[in-house]
């Protein structure tokens, strides 16, 4: 598939995905198909669901130390891929996850901590499935325009 | 195409002529770009070929100016049929108005070979490589006058001495004097004028070019695109190397780097026609690249899977051998195997981080004296006998120190600091850059088969061979092409 054009991508994904960081993983797709991009966000989809469940299940216990690595370990790769609104929620969930505000400070009530981490997670989730649509549209349309 | 190659007399107004090579396909344009090399001196440091203007001048008094697109064989043929003689050499002319005229940041041209103009910004700056053989560009760039404002090495000393403790000599280069303070304020360990990419950029004169200072060498946002060149295919076509440059001097022209991404078969053969000059500007050289990068083995230390996958497949693209460990502990046992030239840290890691295990292969490096100057003493070398645990099996695997390369999340200052104590050389933020990534392993590579010098050397060797039946193979496969196409459009018509 040709490398489709800037406009076109923001089109798509809008302001979900920052562009300079997802082009340089389609860039690394051989002419013509785009297996390895599309191996690398699929396997994202299938290592965020699971995440999210191990934060659900962190939160009933209130575990805020797995929130925290769970956060941390989420927003590596949502970065990697570019998709900024994931990665931003997932920074908070790091971060109250250790206590802290947005901004670095100390944050000692654990209730607070788990409140924002909830409705952090609630949002994340939703950016989540937006830019999931986004791009599993993304690679249907691919895979129409390759089988015609 | 096996004509063979045609002289032309050239002079500048007043001078003596000289005899220029051309190719029979060569456009004036082309001729141009040979009259440079030439006039390497006088006008060659100075100039760039669309400055200069070719007038043509017969016997009989008729003179007229050549446009760039002209075919040199036909103008030949039609003004001189009989050859062209001395005294109706083509004029060389640089208008007044040629803005600013300065040094320009070419290196030094190399002797001609050839003429084809589409390899002159690939392959100009890379001084011969017969038999000398060393890392040409830093070596070549080192000692032109014409690149007074870097010195890929500048900061190098710097970097290293942050965890060799003066294991390696300063490298003696213009300026790092002067940006070694800036260097540590910034956090860029390492600039690169990048090897093997580093070329001349058509647009380099653009009045839109960035010429402010951006720092970190490490995220996306700190590379600077050049506002009209065609970001959409790679965003790595044009780093500006300006990062080095305080706002006190005079601003460097972009640098191409010759993008990772552009597989050398996406490149036209340039294409003989009015749109050359504006192709030079958007089609970047080829990238000679990928087979450029030395033999070094990495390994890659990554908890995320997804990050994993993705620098695995970057570093295989390069044609690095590599491992991976997913933490630590891992990291540091994969480590002590031996024979590694360059870590890729993920610095956050489960169990033991990062940090945690750059510390301790810098104190297993240090207690088995890796990297010591064989002149020391044994004995005053190792500040204490390593223990039966602590002792490395195969030590002629352990030629230096590795280099260890962060890759941190956050682009905090502090978490930098805390990086380069713990003994890494170098940082990158994540998401990683391809482009930055590719530096470093270019960069660090080149260091660390400097130490190895007869490893690089027999290596280089391989590598000549590979390139040369690659290139047998591309144009096999380019003449099937064609043929391909011939039939089709015969069948067409």
């Amino acid at each position: 598939m040709a490398l489709p054009d800037d406009k076109e991508l923001e089109a798509i994904f809008g302001d979900t995905i920052d562009l300079t960081t997802f082009k340089q993983i389609l860039e690394m797709d051989e002419p013509g198909d785009n297996e390895f991009s599309s191996s690398i966000v699929f396997g994202f989809f299938d290592q965020a669901e699971e995440t999210f469940a191990s934060m659900d299940t962190a939160l009933d216990e209130e575990d805020l130390e797995k929130l925290s690595e769970l956060g941390h370990f989420l927003k590596g790769s949502s970065a990697t891929l570019g998709l900024v609104k994931v990665r931003d929620g997932c920074e908070k969930i790091q971060r109250y996850g250790k206590q802290e505000n947005l901004d670095g400070s100390p944050e000692n009530d654990v209730k607070v901590c788990l409140d924002q981490i909830k409705k952090a997670l609630t949002a994340v989730k939703s950016d989540y499935e937006e830019v999931e649509t986004g791009l599993r549209n993304f690679y249907k349309d691919d895979d129409d325009e390759d089988g015609a | 195409m096996a004509e063979a190659a045609r002289k032309i007399w050239v002079t500048r107004p007043k001078a003596s002529a000289t005899l220029v090579t051309i190719s029979p396909n060569d456009l004036v344009d082309d001729a141009r770009d040979m009259i440079l090399r030439k006039y390497a001196n006088s006008l060659g440091k100075t100039y760039d070929s669309p400055d200069l203007t070719l007038y043509l001048k017969t016997r009989t008094g008729f003179s007229r100016v050549m446009g760039p697109e002209e075919h040199m064989g036909t103008v030949l043929e039609e003004f001189f049929p009989n050859g062209q003689m001395v005294e109706e050499a083509f004029i060389i002319d640089i208008p007044r108005n040629v803005p600013t005229p300065r040094p320009s940041p070419r290196a030094p041209l190399p002797p001609v070979s050839g003429s084809a103009s589409a390899a002159y910004y690939a392959d100009d700056v890379r001084p011969s490589e017969s038999g000398e053989g060393y890392f040409p560009p830093v070596v070549g760039t080192a000692t032109s006058p014409r690149l007074p404002t870097k010195h890929p090495n500048a900061s190098i000393p710097h970097s290293m001495a942050v965890i060799n403790s003066g294991h390696l000599p300063n490298i003696p280069s213009p300026g790092a004097s002067k940006r070694a303070h800036r260097d540590r304020e910034n956090h860029t360990p390492s600039p690169v004028v990048h090897n093997g990419g580093v070329a001349p950029n058509p647009a380099s004169f653009h009045p839109t070019r960035h010429s402010h200072s951006r720092t970190h060498s490490s995220s996306s946002e700190h590379i600077a695109v050049h506002p009209n060149s065609t970001m959409p295919r790679s965003p790595g076509h044009e780093i500006v190397a300006a990062a080095r440059m305080g706002p006190g001097t005079p601003p460097s022209p972009p640098q191409r780097l010759v993008s990772p991404h552009l597989p050398a078969a996406r490149l036209k053969k340039s294409k003989r026609g009015q749109t050359q000059q504006q192709e030079y500007i958007q089609n970047p050289p080829p990238p000679a690249l990928n087979a450029k990068v030395p033999p070094i083995s990495v390994l890659i230390v990554e908890d995320n899977p997804i990050n994993l996958k993705l620098l695995e497949a970057f570093v295989k693209r390069l044609k690095v051998r590599w491992q991976t460990a997913m933490n630590g502990r891992d990291a540091v046992k994969k480590w002590r195997t031996g024979g590694f030239h360059l870590v890729l840290m993920d610095i956050q890691l489960p169990g033991m981080n990062g940090l945690e295990a750059t510390r301790e292969i810098r104190r297993l490096e240090r207690i088995n004296g890796i990297g010591v100057f064989s002149n020391a003493p044994a004995e005053e070398a190792l500040p204490e006998e390593p223990t039966e645990e602590d002792r490395l099996e195969g030590l002629a695997k352990f030629k230096s120190p590795v280099i260890i390369v962060a890759l941190t999340a956050s682009s905090l200052q502090s978490d930098r600091h805390e990086a380069l104590a713990a003994g890494c050389n170098d940082f990158l933020t994540k998401p990683v850059n391809f482009v930055w990534l590719e530096r470093k392993v270019m960069e660090w590579g080149c260091m660390q088969a400097l130490i190895d010098y007869q490893g690089w050397r027999e290596w280089k060797q391989y590598s000549a061979k590979a390139e040369a039946m690659e290139a047998a193979n591309k144009r096999a496969q380019a003449f099937k092409k064609q043929s391909r196409k011939n039939r089709t459009q015969m069948s067409e018509s």
